[in-house]
């Protein structure tokens, strides 16, 4: 599955053992993808000396501050971007952001 | 830190000591020559049981000591001889 900019996306909630590029504080939360940034070796495995192949791709998606943090005290407005890699992510909710 | 409450930024500068542009050097040349990755050197500084208390280029260090180590390079042993045998001679 590959997904387009605009695409609302969730950050598979699961936990996984080991190197992982996905930040614990993005995993079950609600974002869009940005950008598609293109596939890359998983550094997952690479981690591991690997060879990190299949490529993975890599996107940049978009998440609501106050998506993120119960306490978010800033604007409603900013969101925060972070490169997070294809097997992290799975269909979301409402269409287009 | 890591998405968890860290406290407040310090935002002066700091000045890079000797011994930080060697353990950048250090990981630059293993890199070159194929004996590292920028992705086995994450996955090592974050398997340090005191990353907590660690700077940022002491966390370079240990990790690349780690990672010596389990690649077979060098031994612990070997690593903290040569390290005392540095401290006797500038002290």
């Amino acid at each position: 599955m590959t997904y387009e900019p605009g695409d609302r996306i969730r950050v598979v909630p699961a936990g996984k053992p080991g190197h992982v590029r996905t930040p614990s504080y993005l995993r079950g939360k609600s974002g869009w993808v940005e950008a598609v940034i293109g596939p890359f070796p998983n550094p997952e495995d690479l981690a591991y000396g690997l060879s990190g192949l299949p490529a993975r791709n890599l996107y940049k998606v978009g998440f609501k501050q106050v998506d993120l943090w119960d306490d978010y005290e800033g604007q409603a407005e900013d969101i925060l971007y972070a490169d997070v890699y294809e097997h992290w992510l799975e269909p979301g909710e409402g269409g287009t952001a | 830190m890591g998405g968890l409450p860290g406290g407040p930024v310090d935002r002066s500068q700091h000045e890079v000591e000797d011994w930080e542009r060697l353990a950048d050097a250090i990981n630059g040349a293993l890199e070159g020559r194929g004996l590292q990755t920028t992705d086995q050197h994450r996955r090592a500084i974050e398997s340090l049981e005191d990353y907590r208390h660690l700077s940022y280029y002491e966390r370079w260090a240990a990790a690349t000591e780690r990672l010596l180590v389990e690649k077979g390079l060098l031994t612990s042993e070997e690593i903290d001889e040569r390290a005392a045998q540095l401290e006797r001679r500038w002290s």
